[in-house]
């Protein structure tokens, strides 16, 4: 069974922030809600300067402590590597949301409807277009249940109350597509696949190059690993934030 | 799991049949256990087509389910984009959908100068109008029509087609993108283009200004250039980065080199003499290739016999016209000529940048002379002069060495300056080596390497942008100083000031400096008529009529999309119909030059689209009837040879065209060599130009920078009083691109407003906080007028603590929703005019101000 990872070359990646655009769009997350979200670093002082960029996704840990603390399973881990959240199961009670230590669980404060950036309601041909979908882009891929488990663990946006976070885009590898992120990564900074199969070109990436696992130390075991960089330190200061709030 | 373009061309068997894009993409290979339940009865489709908001025109797969835009991604063949696209690219599918689009087209009910009320109207009213003034004011007199466009999207067949059938004047945007370094490296080496590497072949690069994560660079937009650039720093690609803010080049910069605006013209000067201090010139290009042997008498010009110019043979020491055989030319030395002193040019150019040193150049740039010093050695070392490498089967020059430089040529030297770093270059033999400096795709010689040598200086009176005026006989087309000089017409022998202007996807007010002037200049004109998806601000402000464009939409191109090693062709077609009751701009056109009587008959709109096109006897649009734009595609697709015509490019989107040859990408593998230009690192025409200029009685500011060799002087700007202690440079952001992005949803949340980068030192000397809001004040040391915004202040300790620095493209859009509240844009502090252009009438982005708590 493939067990899937992702290795991210933070010597590759330009910071152009265009994964955060694809997964936006690929998963219909609303406003202020980045599954992928690229930090823009600044360290040293002039003219000794270093900039660099890390992209983040969900780090779909092996030992995830948000799954601990769910209390109704809604968040789980999937043989497959996935740590994966059940929208439909979830009751918004926000534990994961605590416990992650890599902050990458989104709260739904609002109806999706409501933050999705425009009021794509008021308007009548765009409506004709929309039929009834909040978004103009509505991925229908994301209604369906996938994994062995067959639940609804795919994309964003949905309902008021509810957690989600990156899921690796179940619904594309599922249909043998790399996620939205590392499929369009203009320069193939994100290497997905198979991390047990030694012949997967994530896998040679991790084996040939030194890398480090974001916030090791804590022990959640990432199945994201970064290559080609170091760890963000107490040196390192974000600039050109997004706010991630609504 | 990613589509390579390989395998797409394999798929789809792009050279011969058609197979619908859409046919390839559907998943299939299941990866996990149980498959999805479910199943979807809709119609999930890719379209192929174009993207709409950067200028490289990346390819797209537009993924539709009834009928629906859901997803647009990169087209997996496109030699640029490669299956992927930037941010902009994928949040287009937003703008396609915005209901804050201009949805029908608009008459203005209330006075101009504030912002508009609107009144929807038909097209046919909205056609008739436009066409009516133009009709009025082409009876009077052509020059009181002008057409403006910004960037032009996909190719531009269809502008000229109007601007020639109507006999407007063409104003567009390239004199404040990148045009002073197009005219010098036109003018120098005959390419039209700026300044970039091989970078399948480089060892060294000196990325000068260059925003590698953020902007273009030459010729593309941001995506394909870092692709590029990571892949041969993977292969072990040096890159050093001289620019005042490190953020462009961020950590793939291997040495910086933060230099203070203005100066890059001695710093260059400064990389040539030290070059040739430590000795590392390729003679052979420079005798061969260069007017370098050609001999300079005492008043700076040539020495010829009849035509030809004579060089100094130092076998018979005697001067002998320069094509002579075997001649064995001097490129040193002074030699006594009919009883006068001649010297070879490269002779000239050695003592003039004699002065150059180091030092100098550390005064001047404030960088450390070491530092540069190391960069002439790094350069020196990588250029392996004298190697050569066998590419396809022929053997040649190897000079893994090269410049990227683009935007940074809009300053008041900027002529100048991408001409003294071209000359880095041309000393190296680095010009189109393997491995060298590039400046276009392929290596034919655009037309103005003559034009540019011969230019006639002209009386008064002057067309608006002083087309071969005594004042910028080389003339980039200024919209800013189009707009300044209308101010004052007489000061410049200007008699015709326009009426009616027509704005294409162009929006002065915003993106051009300086506002001020912009504001007053489009007050006067009679009549404002906008093609424009969005209601810009100035078209809020000045426009009569709006007629809203589509945005990706409709059919566009032809489109040449070469990432530099692969060539292909691709048009833009409409994913679905135009959104509301939006138009293709070819439509408009069509419509709009039938009511203004300029459509049919010779020398009509069509006449002009049938001579663009070259299209003959089958090919040729009867000039009696209305064409319609997917036949007018259909007819260029089959006189190009693709027997499916235009729906070609609906099903696969791309007509591949194979590698580009060594033959036409090498300027040493071309026949002849270098398209047969000879390179001129002396500019003879240039001090003639100041001679006559002078003559003529122009005031110095004009005809400074006209000298035979780049010759460092002060900036005007620095004339300014003390107090305006910093410099203003702008830079572009990843998320927008000129008047077609800042306002989805998408990019503008990720950067929602404006600010002011700014040294923490500066910033503390001044009791500034990161985050507070500033007092920006420019001055204008010509006028000696002010300007003055408000901004957040943001630290940086990757900028210069003299400068500070300001991101472009800000607010572009009126009353959209996520354009309200973006702050201010540059363009609102920076000068037009004396002292703010180049002598090429190109727009300088640079001013000194002055930073204070608010
Ligand atoms: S798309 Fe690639 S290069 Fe751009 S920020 Fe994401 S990982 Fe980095
Ligand atoms: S894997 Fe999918 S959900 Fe996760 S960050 Fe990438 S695009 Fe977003
Ligand atoms: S790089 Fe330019 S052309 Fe390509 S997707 Fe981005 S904006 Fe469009």
């Amino acid at each position: 069974m493939a067990k899937y990872g992702m290795v991210i070359d933070i010597s590759r990646c330009t910071g152009c922030r265009a994964c955060m655009e694809a997964c936006k769009v690929e998963n219909n997350t609303p406003q202020g809600s980045f599954f992928m979200y690229v930090f823009r670093f600044e360290e040293g002082e002039y003219p000794n300067t270093r900039i660099w960029f890390m992209p983040r996704p969900c780090m779909h840990c092996d030992n995830p402590p948000c799954v601990k603390v769910c209390p109704v399973g809604a968040r789980y881990k999937m043989a497959e590597g996935f740590t994966a959240t059940d929208w439909d199961r979830c009751i918004g009670c926000r534990y994961c949301e605590v416990a992650c230590p890599y902050g990458v669980n989104y709260f739904n404060w609002r109806n999706p409807a409501e933050s999705h950036y425009l009021n794509w309601e008021d308007d009548r041909e765009i409506e004709l277009i929309l039929d009834g979908e909040v978004l103009p882009y509505a991925n229908p891929d994301l209604e369906l249940e996938y994994g062995p488990e067959m639940r609804h663990n795919a994309g964003g946006g949905r309902l008021k109350g509810v957690v989600e976070k990156c899921t690796f885009c179940i619904h594309r590898v599922e249909n043998g597509l790399d996620p939205a992120c590392a499929a369009n990564c203009p320069t193939n900074a994100l290497h997905f696949g198979d991390l047990e199969d030694p012949e997967s070109e994530a896998s040679q990436i991790l084996h040939e190059q030194s890398g480090f696992q974001y916030l090791e130390d804590v022990g959640a075991e990432p199945r994201v690993h970064y290559v080609g960089g170091h760890p963000p330190t107490t040196e390192t200061r974000e600039i050109e934030i997004v706010n991630v709030r609504v | 799991m990613k589509l390579t373009r390989r395998e797409f061309l394999k798929l789809s068997g792009i050279t011969g049949g058609t197979i619908a894009a859409s046919s390839l993409l559907s998943g299939g290979l299941k990866t996990l256990i149980a498959g999805a339940k479910g199943s979807l009865t809709t119609v999930d489709e890719r379209t192929p087509t174009t993207c709409w908001i950067g200028k490289q025109e990346c390819g797209l797969l537009v993924r539709k389910v009834n009928g629906r835009v859901v997803k647009i991604e990169g087209h997996p063949a496109h030699p640029r984009n490669q299956g992927t696209l930037c941010p902009k690219g994928i949040s287009q599918i937003m703008a396609l959908y915005d209901p804050n689009r201009v949805k029908t087209p608009l008459l203005r009910t209330n006075e101009k100068g504030i912002p508009g009320e609107w009144e929807p109207t038909t097209w046919d009213e909205a056609l008739r109008i436009v066409g009516e003034r133009i009709k009025d004011v082409r009876a009077r007199d052509n020059d009181l029509l002008v057409w403006q466009k910004g960037r032009s999207k996909a190719g531009n067949f269809y502008d000229t087609a109007f601007v020639k059938a109507s006999g407007a004047t063409k104003l567009h945007h390239g004199g404040f993108c990148s045009d002073a370094g197009y005219r010098a490296c036109e003018y120098t080496i005959g390419l039209h283009g700026v300044l970039h590497p091989d970078f399948r072949h480089a060892r060294y690069v000196l990325s000068w200004g260059w925003n590698a994560t953020n902007a273009g660079g030459n010729k593309l937009c941001w995506l394909t250039w870092p692709r590029q650039l990571v892949k041969a720093r993977e292969a072990g690609m040096q890159m050093a980065v001289i620019d005042p803010r490190l953020r462009g080049a961020a950590h793939f910069a291997d040495d910086w080199l933060p230099i203070r605006p203005g100066t890059d013209l001695a710093m260059a000067l400064a990389l040539c003499n030290g070059l040739i201090e430590e000795g590392t010139v390729d003679w052979d290009y420079l005798r061969q290739y260069t007017n370098s042997p050609y001999l300079v008498n005492e008043e700076g010009n040539f020495v010829r016999d009849g035509d030809t110019e004579l060089v100094w043979d130092q076998a018979s020491g005697m001067a002998v016209p320069h094509d002579t055989p075997n001649v064995d030319a001097a490129l040193e030395g002074a030699f006594d000529f009919d009883g006068e002193q001649v010297r070879p040019a490269f002779q000239v150019f050695k003592e003039h940048i004699a002065e150059y040193t180091y030092e100098m150049a550390e005064e001047i740039c404030g960088v450390p002379a070491q530092k540069i010093q190391k960069v002439a050695q790094d350069l020196g070392e990588n250029a392996m002069i004298g190697s050569s490498i066998e590419v396809e089967g022929s053997v040649l020059p190897y000079r893994p060495v090269s410049i990227m430089a683009y935007h940074m040529a809009q300053q008041e030297l900027g002529f100048q300056a991408i001409r003294a770093m071209l000359m880095v270059t041309m000393l190296l033999g680095a010009v189109g080596a393997v491995g060298g400096q590039r400046s276009d795709f392929t290596w034919k010689i655009h037309g103005n390497y003559e034009k540019l040598d011969e230019i006639e200086i002209g009386d008064p009176p002057y067309n608006i942008y002083l087309k071969n005026s005594q004042y910028f006989p080389i003339n980039s087309n200024n919209s800013s100083l189009v707009s300044w000089v209308q101010q004052n017409p007489e000061n410049y022998g200007v008699d015709t000031i326009p009426e009616v202007v027509i704005l294409h996807m162009v929006n002065p007010l915003t993106a051009f400096p300086d506002q001020r002037v912009m504001i007053d200049t489009y007050k006067k004109f009679k009549f404002v008529a906008a093609i424009d998806p969005w209601l810009s601000k100035t078209a809020d402000y000045f426009a009569d009529v709006i007629l809203p464009a589509a945005t990706l939409e409709k059919y566009e191109g032809p489109m040449g999309v070469s990432d530099q090693y692969t060539d292909a062709q691709s048009l833009r077609v409409p994913p679905v119909e135009p959104l509301f009751q939006s138009r293709g701009e070819i439509d408009i056109y069509i419509d709009l030059c039938e009511h203004a009587d300029i459509l049919y008959g010779e020398g009509g709109y069509i006449d002009q689209i049938n001579q663009a096109f070259r299209f003959e006897e089958d090919f040729a649009l009867p000039l009696n009837s209305k064409p319609a734009t997917r036949d007018i595609f259909d007819r260029w697709a089959r006189s190009e040879g693709i027997e499916e015509g235009v729906e070609f490019f609906e099903q696969i989107g791309l007509h591949d065209k194979g590698s580009v040859p060594a033959t036409s990408y090498y300027g040493y593998a071309t026949d002849p060599v270098f398209g047969g230009a000879v390179h001129r690192l002396y500019g003879e025409s240039l001090l003639g130009y100041q001679r006559e200029m002078r003559a003529r009685g122009v005031d110095e500011i004009y005809w400074q920078d006209y000298t035979a060799l780049p010759t460092w002087r002060k900036p005007t700007m620095d004339l300014s009083p003390d107090d305006y202690d910093l410099y203003l440079i702008s830079f572009k952001m990843i998320e927008f691109k000129q008047s077609r992005a800042s306002q989805i949803p998408l990019l503008a949340e990720l950067a929602p407003q404006s600010f002011l980068e700014i040294n923490p030192v500066t910033a503390r000397e001044r009791d500034i906080n990161d985050g507070d809001e500033v007092w920006v004040e420019s001055h204008n040391a010509v006028t000696l007028e002010t300007r003055r915004v408000k901004v957040t202040a943001k630290y940086r300790e990757s900028i210069r603590p003299d400068v500070v620095g300001m991101p472009h493209h800000y607010g572009e859009v009126a009353r959209h929703p996520w354009a309200q509240g973006q702050g201010p844009t540059p363009n609102e502090l920076f000068f037009t005019g004396e002292g703010y252009v180049a002598n090429t009438a190109d727009q300088s982005f640079h001013v000194k101000v002055k930073v204070s708590h608010v």
